[in-house]
């Protein structure tokens, strides 16, 4: 790791390599799941789902697996009449248990509780549905074709306040959301243009696999509801369990142990809603734990068709760019309409742009729900910007690092009216990848070399609370609603609590993620953590010690007493005194607190949204197999541009973990439908990176104190990540001179590449064939 | 009432007698019956590696491996590998080069690196790439994973750290 | 989850036998379960009773037999086949190919026996193992026979071998002078998209004889008549070899291939061409290494 900074240095220990705070916990399977969790009496589901991809359910037969033994309960939606089925944080459209259709292959239809899980998976099998097939679609282009089959007959309730009410429009039965963003005269521009670049790129379907699958345990009593899940967003899950079962919030307790594995996948609602009405019907609290290849029937990334131009000047300056987007968003439209609008808003990339105009609709099909999962639109729009600017780089005789240079806003800039100027000095990270790739070094024979960019308006929302608990002992209570899910978030946190409050690291103790026990966040997510639940505890940390400073003043100054707040307390007179004293002090014995609160929300440095900008900024060196098509990655580069990196091990770790997950969606992981099937629905088939297919990893962390965060700390986790599939995209044209435009990049696809590749070097050589590189 | 079957086995060392469906895995025997949760099941198909544990030496699929096979025979799990409260090497590795993030993999992987340590004590870089081939991790990318493996392997002491720090030599590339 | 199942663990050959008959027919041998428990988990087969074999003396082990032949219990694990001094020795393409074969968990588990009777398209013994004119020996309560490989793999999934039969052992005739055995593939997800098994004797420079086998094209591992012809007669060291392998090549653009998650027919009939070229050089780097 090699770490460059020019950002003044911030309290310890803040900006510091610590060990991890879960670490004991995890290498020792100490650690607790929501996977893991027993108690007395739980009882155990089963999902019957859906073998149709569309069909209407005529009958319902219950009644073999409510006779079996050992089962307590068998619900259908016609069990539920006292709850509300629909949920979605956006659009509320997605039934918690299939309602009179069923809408994707997987699609819950019966729920199954009984004593063990074995005893509810015999039962499922004795469940008998009747269906009446219904034509299907299962993928964009198929549901916007004349007569295809309509999923939604009514649109679902638009829920409030969303951010993106604008987008929610239906310009065609099976059109979900459809975001535009646009500015300038593209039509002229396009017009003017000494180069304009044409291509339609594909980005396929992409399963998270969170390792820990989806589940979640739920428990009644006396009408109040304590769910336990394995998800990322607890006052979202919240808030539709709250909806769905008619429940004040307040009454809704959803608790987040550790989690296994998120990556964006576990956001928002899944499977608690139904746990939670099994739970209701059965009296007992119950646990509905999904397998793996249910979990691929929950939840994917949305695959993507972009249709781009992009118009040049003869220096290699952008003028223009206009994309038609669709979003394959499946059956539901769960968290889509803001990947849409995500999509539409990240395809500009982080250039100077004069004119701009993008369309994306989100698509329902009769595939698993779409939502969203790391890079959120960015990569998906990314492979196709980035692979835009190598094409016209080598036509306009550019060197592409050379041709971003021209094109990347500056610090401040902004990409389009009224948005935050960009903080990020994309010139310097330019060249310290080009540094770690080796820019300039002579190449193998067939190996090439490529750096692209991505620019993501991240963060969501800022709205964000935290509280921190000044105790007697001086050791300090930080309670927040970000879930640690692996990124290390215990940790980071801590770190910053620790640093505010001039206290030793090992005085902290975070409580996370408990509804009823911390007070709110609005998600984990769009890398927003550090950045906005770092400035909440800021916040509340600072409000501690001005309390703390006033309560010294109060209890221990007398006379002219000098008070003067140092690190971890407070000097009076000549005397130290630590906040735990102040604490005793204050009460007048042994015993007391304070308290501390942190708001953050749309008003001072977080008012101009987005609250920071996520820049990616990868580089690899790659080559082919050209009798197999099989691609190397020799070497992956990436620059972790966080402004202040408040833990520089884990801002590594987020960026390799992201590059690597990126270089498994260039080159293999795409979920492939069939007559309607999902083909590959299994680990056995979805093949994610292995150890041995890692390359050589360099990582830069780049620290201006230019975010927004604590210290000038922004975001990361996902920039390192959508990139890649462009970056190797590009590497392979300048290495093997193919083009590659659909993810993920298979042996075959890039096979035929290369043949496409030879047949026009023939062509162009007078129909003589080119000899000796794609032979068996 | 369904058949039940006695097996006698060890487990990190203690002896146990079980009464147990056949059909229960040794992951379901451990998690379930014995509470050690440390096991973890993910893919539940013999791909991802998360619940290696190791019998008799070897590691097997808790998920698909039937307790009655243990019957017998010594098992070995994630809870087993600190002694006296001390965290074993490659434990300690895994500690200092932060190789997990949301730990989902990480008994596994820890089992996997003991059963590669244990039948080859200064595997090269290579050796250890291969070794937890069939181990996945979703997001760690691996790297600090090898790095603590060789870290945590004899040679890891002095030469191991050297070579980590020297990069991947025998990285071949994405394939 | 494991549906609910009987088990018997008999001790003896006679014993498993007899236990497959007491069920009347609900039942299925069991060793390392790696496939049969997947299978089970699925939902794809409700087995009664499962008797488990891995006790069975007549199961286990590696030895020559005095005729030269190598046999191998059905019931040893693919990891002591890899680490077998006996197979490294007298069979070193298929130490080899048992060292790539999975994860190290499946081949710890895992038997060679069960492999076979699954008969996975894409199973890598299985192609070697047909290159090298092996046999199964199988067992039920009327009798033993024993099959060649081809007629033992039979379909997808899909083998010669009775509901009631066991499979016993694995033979593989030795070496003739002059002989090399090779195995390559191409993997590039969870199993291989294309491999091919070569079989062939160098006498006096010349190709003489030459079995191919391709794995993972076709529904089977398959014998390639028109592939081993076009390497008779070839100099294995010189000029002519170029033209017989892309001989051979060619043959290979007519086998039945279907399409699956790593490609075209066309592709992975490619890729067979391109393994088939690695793998005639390494059988003949063996053939020439004993002579």
């Amino acid at each position: 790791m090699k770490r460059v900074t020019t950002r003044p240095t911030p309290p310890a220990p803040i900006g510091e390599a610590v060990p991890r705070r879960d670490a004991l916990a995890k290498v020792t399977g100490a650690a607790q799941f929501t996977v893991d969790l027993g108690m007395p009496g739980l009882a155990h589901a089963k999902v019957v789902r859906s073998p149709y991809p569309h069909a209407r359910i005529l009958s319902i037969d219950t009644a073999a697996a409510r006779a079996h033994p050992g089962v307590i309960a068998v619900v259908t939606a016609a069990d539920l009449p006292d709850v509300e089925l629909l949920y979605g944080h956006s659009i509320a459209d997605h039934p918690l248990i299939a309602t009179g259709k069923v809408r994707f292959i997987g699609e819950p239809v019966v729920g199954v509780v009984a004593e063990d899980p074995v005893t509810a998976e015999e039962a499922a099998r004795l469940v008998s549905v009747e269906y009446e097939a219904l034509a299907y679609a299962t993928d964009a282009e198929a549901a916007l074709a004349e007569g295809a089959a309509i999923l939604h007959e009514k649109p679902g309730e638009q829920r409030p306040h969303r951010g993106f009410e604008e987008d929610i429009r239906r310009t065609h039965p099976n059109v979900c959301s459809q975001s535009r963003q646009h500015w300038g005269d593209v039509e002229s521009a396009l017009a003017g243009a000494a180069l304009v670049v044409e291509g339609e790129y594909r980005y396929p379907r992409c399963y998270a696999y969170a390792m820990e699958p989806y589940n979640a345990v739920a428990s009644w009593d006396r009408g109040e509801l304590t769910v336990w899940t394995s998800g990322q967003h607890p006052y979202m899950v919240r808030e539709d369990l709250a909806r769905c079962f008619h429940l004040p919030l307040a009454s809704v307790r959803v608790i987040v142990p550790y989690v296994g594995g998120g990556y964006g996948s576990k956001s928002y609602t899944k499977v608690e809603p139904l746990t939670a009405a099994l739970a209701l019907r059965a009296g007992r609290p119950v646990r509905l734990a999904l397998s793996i290849e249910e979990s691929i029937l929950t939840t994917r990334g949305d695959g993507a068709t972009i249709r781009l131009r992009t118009g040049f000047d003869s220096d290699g300056r952008i003028l223009a760019r206009e994309a038609t987007i669709l979003l394959d968003s499946g059956a539901y439209a769960e968290n889509s309409p803001l990947v849409g609008r995500k999509a539409a808003n990240r395809l500009g990339g982080p250039y100077r742009i004069p004119a701009l105009d993008v369309t994306c609709s989100t698509v329902y099909t009769n595939t698993v729900p779409g939502s969203s999962f790391r890079g959120f639109g960015a990569p998906q729009v990314t492979l196709a910007g980035e692979t835009q600017l190598d094409e016209a780089a080598e036509r306009l005789g550019i060197d592409p690092v050379e041709l971003r240079r021209r094109n990347v806003l500056r610090p401040g800039e902004s990409a389009w009216p009224g948005v935050r100027g960009i903080d990020a000095d994309l010139v310097a990270d330019l060249d310290l990848a080009a540094d770690e790739l080796g820019w300039a070094a002579p190449l193998p024979p067939g190996h090439g070399r490529a750096i692209c960019l991505s620019a993501s308006d991240a963060g969501s929302e800022p709205v964000t609370t935290s509280v921190v608990r000044v105790h007697a002992d001086g050791s300090i209570t930080v309670t927040c609603g970000s879930t640690e899910i692996g990124q290390g978030s215990s940790t980071v946190l801590a770190q910053i609590a620790a640093g505010e409050m001039g206290v030793p690291l090992d005085h902290v103790h975070l409580l996370q993620s408990d509804t009823s026990a911390v007070s709110f966040d609005r998600s984990t997510g769009a890398s927003r953590t550090t950045t906005l639940m770092g400035l909440a505890i800021q916040s509340a940390a600072r409000d501690a010690r001005s309390q703390l400073v006033a309560w010294a003043r109060e209890s221990l100054a007398t006379g002219d007493d000098e008070v003067v707040e140092m690190p971890g307390g407070v000097r009076v007179g000549d005397k130290v005194h630590g906040w735990g004293a102040v604490v005793k002090a204050w009460f007048g014995g042994a015993m007391g607190e304070a308290i501390g609160r942190g708001y953050l929300r749309r008003a001072g440095a977080t008012e101009v949204m987005p609250p920071f900008w996520e820049v990616g900024c990868v580089g690899v060196e790659a080559s082919v197999d050209e009798a197999t098509g099989e691609i190397a990655v020799h070497r992956l580069v990436t620059v972790g541009d966080v402004g202040c990196a408040v833990n520089p091990q884990l801002v590594e770790a987020q960026d390799v973990g992201a590059a690597i997950m990126g270089l498994g969606m260039a080159l293999r992981e795409e979920l492939v439908y069939e007559d309607g099937t999902l083909m590959n629905g299994n680990l056995f088939d979805y093949r994610v990176p292995r150890a041995p297919d890692v390359p050589e990893f360099r990582s830069v962390i780049a620290e201006r104190g230019d975010g927004v965060g604590v210290y000038g700390a922004k975001g990361g986790g996902e920039g390192s990540l959508n990139p890649v599939a462009a970056a190797i995209s590009n590497a392979l044209r300048r290495g093997a001179g193919i083009e590659l435009r659909e993810v993920p990049f298979t042996p075959e696809r890039v096979w035929k590449a290369i043949q496409e590749r030879d047949r026009a070097r023939s062509a162009a050589h007078g129909g003589h064939a080119v000899q000796g590189e794609a032979g068996t | 009432m369904h058949e039940l079957v006695t097996i006698e086995l060890s487990v990190n060392g203690v002896a146990r007698s079980l009464l147990i469906e056949p059909r229960e895995t040794l992951a379901e025997v451990l998690r379930d019956r014995l509470g050690l949760t440390g096991t973890k099941v993910s893919c539940d198909a013999q791909v991802c590696g998360a619940c290696t544990v190791l019998v008799d030496g070897l590691a097997m699929s808790a998920c698909t491996y039937l307790a009655v096979d243990a019957d017998g025979r010594a098992v070995r799990t994630v809870e087993g590998l600190a002694t006296d409260g001390v965290l074993a090497p490659v434990q300690q590795a895994f500690v200092d080069k932060a190789a997990f993030q949301c730990g989902f993999c990480t008994s596994g992987m820890l089992m996997a690196a003991t059963a590669l340590l244990e039948d080859n004590p200064t595997p090269t870089r290579e050796e250890v790439v291969r070794g937890l081939e069939g181990n996945i991790c979703r997001c760690t990318g691996y790297v600090p994973i090898v790095e603590a493996v060789l870290a945590a392997s004899r040679a890891g002491d002095a030469a191991g750290a050297a070579r980590i720090e020297q990069g991947s030599e025998n990285s071949g590339g994405a394939r | 989850m494991i549906p609910r199942f009987s088990l018997v663990r008999p001790h003896t050959l006679d014993e498993a036998l007899a236990a497959f008959e007491a069920t009347g027919g609900d039942a299925a041998y069991l060793a390392g379960g790696t496939e049969l428990l997947q299978v089970m988990k699925l939902g794809f087969a409700q087995i009664g009773t499962l008797i488990d074999v891995k006790r069975v003396p007549d199961l286990k082990g590696i030895e020559r037999r005095p005729d030269g032949w190598l046999r191998l219990g059905a019931a040893v694990t693919h990891r002591e086949i890899e680490r077998s001094e006996l197979v490294r020795h007298e069979l070193p393409a298929l130490a080899g190919l048992e060292l790539h074969l999975a994860n190290a968990r499946v081949r710890n588990a895992g038997t060679i026996g069960g492999n076979l009777a699954f008969a996975e398209p894409h199973s890598d013994p299985a192609t070697f193992l047909l290159a090298c004119g092996a046999t199964v020996l199988l067992a039920s309560p009327s009798g033993r026979r024993e099959l060649p490989i081809d007629e033992f793999v039979v379909g997808p999934l899909f083998t010669a071998r009775e509901a009631d039969e066991v499979m016993i052992s694995v033979q593989v005739p030795p070496a003739a002078a002059g002989e090399g055995r090779s195995y390559d593939k191409l993997a590039f997800f969870e199993r291989p998209a294309a491999s091919v098994a070569v079989r062939l004797t160098v006498r006096d420079g010349a190709i003489t004889a030459a079995t191919v086998a391709v794995g993972s094209v076709g529904p089977v591992p398959a014998l390639v008549a028109g592939a081993a012809e076009a390497l008779l007669g070839a100099d294995a060291g010189g000029d002519g070899l170029e033209a017989a392998v892309t001989a051979a090549s060619g043959a290979l653009a007519d086998i039945e291939a279907e399409a699956d998650l790593n490609g075209s027919a066309d592709y992975k009939r490619h890729l067979a061409a391109v393994l088939l070229r690695r793998a005639v050089a390494a059988a003949i780097r063996e053939a020439q290494a004993d002579a």
